[in-house]
């Protein structure tokens, strides 16, 4: 069992307390979520749900995964990947854009 | 260089059957790479002869309409998945270690596993000859792959065949990719490393990138054909496009899978036998990047008659446009190289430099096809089919030659004959150039592609005979490669260590080199470290004493193997059959997990 | 060795300092990334030509397609709305799915826990947190069971519409990811209670467990915001 302790102080020091504190921003972000989703405030719904799910899934990665304290090139593989995974995927939505904005003709 | 005598162990001395079935070595799983590549090559080649047989004259009678399906469909996927990329596989599995000073790959037995994935993956998909093998062309558009246009398994055998080999290359590149980044010897810098590494690096990136949305597409195509989806069936709200784009996306970055490595083979050949460093390496690097890039960008070029819209079409088109822009780079640094070179053209010489202005007729054609109103005219003909063999095998292929004849002596000790080497090349130099060029003029003059036969009165029958007795041209040069071999395999090793006087890491341990690879890890301080070892009369460093470990050999990865194979048999049998597979995937993998790797 | 407080040790040198283990599962949960993107994708084209229901959200259909419905589905449109359309309830159940989502965050919470006790020389929290996770993830799954189930007997499956084959492509794949984890996390479990329990990496391979874990929830997050929240 590793005996090595991390320096007090060292940036990676996210322990317990930490971690449900931020569980706690994840919750509460998603219960904003599902409050706007009832709401009826028109088309900034969906942007506004996109912008806060993003929120979420970037908090996740970094800390819960701990990328942001990893060494920069895993930081870049993964931003680069997730990058082309994301135009890659616009550019296809796109491609049947007419079909999502006027379905069935 | 001597290597140390004695006491460290010689590659070869553990022999039988069993040690190839749990060797963890990255030289012995390239050889069966190489060994079952060239195999199902040949598989290939047959599959083309026959076609090429039923072409030659109107009216054909050799083969079927339901056969020739079969056939070009199968001949494609052969190439493609069971013989080109694992040839590529096969010397990366050799080469990429030694060249990057370390010792093995990343993950030794992952990378068994994903030798015998292919190897169970490619004789489930060739397999299908005995039922109905797959027979709506390589790319399977729906919804003719559907269950309403034909009674047999074929597609699910395309389907099944293509995810496991899927798994086997998403393996393999992961791996490659992680030893590339994570294993180079000290000095050796991402700037120094040749450009067969390089490429490499791109390609494993480009794969396990690439792979996820086609294996969606299969999947989807699966449920469509199981379980009464409609995916990709109109009548009931289904998108045959979306298999379209879901496949290309996948497809475009593939055949750029399939160029780059060869493109990187003759960027270590063209150097070595001009006696110069490569010109304008950083650009090569670059060039390489970029054409990995941007072939996520051009995929529609394969739908410009499907109905897109304008702008769509417009930004596909002027993409591809400009993904030749890299391409004309790398042409030019490789003459740059040659220009001023004290050169030896021996044959692997003479099959590198041949890809110079054989892939650029292929590239030619190929941006012809980007204008969408020229592809129109294009599309389905034998245009394109003379435009995807200059590139593939007028290209690719005749780098994996050169490939062959340069590290042949590495990996055997022995040097190829250059006498039956001349004829080899010249045989299928002119085999490609008599089978392909004329396929430009039937695409012009309306022959459309997979057509079993066709009339008389069309005045093809003329360039058919052409590309058929080329055909068998290149068959025949192929056979001089094969008599080769085993004339020079019955030879004593003679090679010694880099015969070539080549600049790169591989040619500094024996030929074929040890278990190990190196009996000690060299220091690298520049690009072309042995030339510049040389140059600047830097000795290579002694043994040391310390000892070495290579990961034991092991029995999981064939294992695993068989047990995805179980899980792919069940489909197209009996689904008893998957449920075995369960069991045997998790004993494999625990007992991998919980296996001593020291 | 101060830099490496968190990383357990690493076997050989590697060029970048990064463990080829943990390299690896980066690059594999980057191709993830493609694979639910292209799921998702998927179920975003066919979101927008519904055309029958079962929909996912409430949503209105004419009389005559009404009427060509078989009656399992006929039930779902039972109102008859002023305008002479008739009103479709959305079949998704948001309290229900909203539960479900916290259960999966809140594994994600336990699996930061357990790879805390792991790097920091505490089996017993480290071995707790994954029996948690595990049962979070399970308690999870149970909740997609028992929606599958639901949807089924209200007529909606694969066969069904474009919704019925979307959804239960996308959530199923996801599902069996989590399955897969929960296996993960159990073997972990289970090796730990060997005599030298994970061995001195312990605290990698959890963490590397981590890694996938919390990736299949971030998916879970986007899926949940594109299919749940997101009206049609």
């Amino acid at each position: 069992m590793t005996t090595e302790h991390h320096e007090a102080g060292a940036h990676e020091g996210l322990g317990p307390r930490q971690y449900v504190t931020i569980f706690a921003i994840l919750t509460i972000v998603t219960a904003v979520e599902l409050a706007l989703s009832y709401s009826h405030i028109g088309a900034v719904l969906i942007p506004l749900l996109l912008v806060l799910s993003a929120f979420k899934f970037v908090v996740v990665v970094a800390y819960f995964m701990h990328l942001r304290f990893e060494p920069r090139i895993l930081n870049r593989l993964f931003a680069g990947g997730f990058a082309l995974a994301s135009l890659v995927l616009l550019a296809l939505i796109s491609l049947f854009w007419n079909d999502l904005t006027h379905p069935l003709g | 260089m001597a290597t140390a005598a004695g006491t460290l162990p010689q590659y070869g001395t553990h022999s039988g059957l069993w040690s190839w079935i749990t060797t963890v070595d990255h030289k012995r799983i390239g050889t069966m790479y190489l060994v079952t590549a060239f195999t199902f090559f040949i598989v290939g080649g047959i599959e083309a002869l026959l076609i090429r047989s039923q072409l030659a004259v109107p009216n054909g009678t050799v083969i079927d309409a339901e056969l020739y399906n079969q056939l070009f469909s199968m001949h494609a996927l052969t190439m493609i998945f069971l013989a080109v990329m694992p040839m590529a596989a096969a010397f990366f599995n050799w080469m990429i270690p030694l060249m990057i000073g370390a010792r093995d790959v990343a993950f030794p037995r992952m990378n068994a596993l994903s030798y015998w994935l292919y190897l169970f993956g490619a004789l489930l998909l060739t397999s299908s000859f005995f039922f109905t093998a797959p027979n709506s062309g390589w790319f399977a558009y729906a919804p003719l792959t559907e269950v309403q246009y034909g009674a047999s398994q074929a597609m699910d055998f395309y389907a099944l065949g293509l995810l496991m080999l899927g798994v086997s290359s998403m393996a393999a590149s992961l791996n490659f990719a992680v030893t590339i980044i994570n294993m180079r010897a000290p000095g050796m810098t991402m700037m120094r490393l040749p450009v067969f590494v390089w490429m490499t690096l791109i390609i494993a990136f480009l794969l396990f990138l690439a792979l996820p949305p086609l294996t969606v597409g299969l999947l989807e195509l699966l449920f469509d054909r199981n379980f009464e989806t409609h995916f990709f069936i109109p009548d009931g709200g289904g998108d045959p496009i979306l298999w379209q784009h879901l496949f290309w996306v996948f497809g475009h970055p593939e055949v750029y899978i399939l160029i780059l490595p060869p493109m990187g083979i003759i960027s270590e050949v063209i150097p070595t036998f001009s006696r110069k460093p490569l010109f304008g390496y950083s650009a090569m690097v670059f060039a390489g990047i970029a054409i990995g890039f941007m072939s996520w960008a051009v995929w529609s070029h394969h739908m410009f008659t499907t109905g897109l819209n304008p702008v769509p079409r417009a930004i596909f088109a002027a993409n591809t446009m400009l993904i030749g822009v890299p391409t004309g780079i790398k042409i030019f640094n490789w003459l740059g190289t040659m220009y001023g070179g004290n050169i030896k053209f021996n044959t692997a010489m003479l099959f590198a430099v041949s890809f110079i202005p054989l892939f650029t007729i292929g590239g030619i054609s190929g941006v012809m096809h980007s204008s969408p109103p020229i592809d129109t005219h294009h599309q389905d003909t034998y245009f394109v089919v003379a435009h995807l063999h200059y590139v593939l095998v007028a290209g690719a292929i005749m780098g994996m030659f050169a490939g062959l004849y340069y590290w042949f002596p590495k990996m055997t000790g022995r040097l190829l004959n250059e006498g039956l080497g001349k004829w080899n090349f010249w045989l299928m130099f002119v085999g490609v150039n008599v089978t392909f060029f004329p396929m430009h003029f039937l695409g012009v003059a309306g022959m459309p592609r997979r057509i079993y036969t066709y009339a008389d009165g069309m005045a093809w029958g003329f360039w058919n005979m052409t590309a058929t007795i080329g055909s068998f041209t290149l068959a025949l040069g192929i056979l001089f490669f094969i008599i080769n071999v085993f004339v020079t395999l019955r030879k004593e090793p003679n090679a010694g260590d880099n015969p070539w006087d080549a600049p790169t890491l591989e040619w500094a341990t024996s030929s074929p080199p040890p278990e190990h690879d190196f009996d000690v890890v060299p220091a690298v301080r520049a690009r072309d470290p042995l030339w510049y070892d040389r140059d600047h009369g830097i000795a290579p460093a002694p043994p040391t004493d310390e000892p070495i470990h290579m990961p034991p050999p092991s029995y999981y990865p064939i294992l695993l193997g068989i047990g995805a194979l179980m899980l792919a048999l069940g489909p197209l049998s009996s689904m008893a059959v998957t449920a075995l597979g369960v069991p045997v995937i998790l004993y494999s993998v625990w007992g991998w997990a919980l296996e001593p790797t020291h | 060795m101060a830099a490496e407080a968190h990383a357990a040790p690493v076997h050989h040198p590697t060029s970048t300092g990064t463990d080829n283990r943990k390299l690896l599962m980066w690059l594999f949960l980057a191709s993830e990334c493609l694979f639910f993107g292209t799921l998702i994708s998927a179920f975003l084209v066919f979101k927008a030509r519904m055309a029958v229901p079962p929909f996912p959200h409430k949503r209105e259909i004419t009389e005559s397609l009404y009427s060509t419905l078989p009656e399992k589905i006929q039930e779902q449109c039972a109102t008859q709305l002023a305008n002479g359309l008739r009103e479709c309830h959305g079949i998704l159940d948001i309290p229900i799915t909203s539960t479900s989502t916290f259960v999966l965050l809140g594994s994600s919470l336990a699996m930061v826990l357990a790879v805390y006790g792991a790097q920091h020389g505490r089996p017993g929290m480290m071995k707790a947190w994954i029996l948690i996770t595990a049962l979070l993830g399970l308690t999870f799954l149970g909740f997609q069971v028992y929606e599958f189930r639901t949807f089924g007997s209200e007529g909606l499956n694969l066969a069904t519409n474009q919704f019925g084959a979307s959804f239960f492509v996308l959530t199923g794949f996801h599902g069996t990811h989590v399955g897969v984890g929960v296996v993960y996390l159990l073997s972990l479990l289970a090796a730990s209670f060997r005599r030298n329990g994970l061995g001195p990496e312990a605290g990698f391979h959890v963490e590397t467990a981590g890694l996938y874990w919390h990736f299949v929830d971030i998916v879970w997050i986007v899926i949940f915001t594109v299919i749940y929240l997101i009206p049609s």
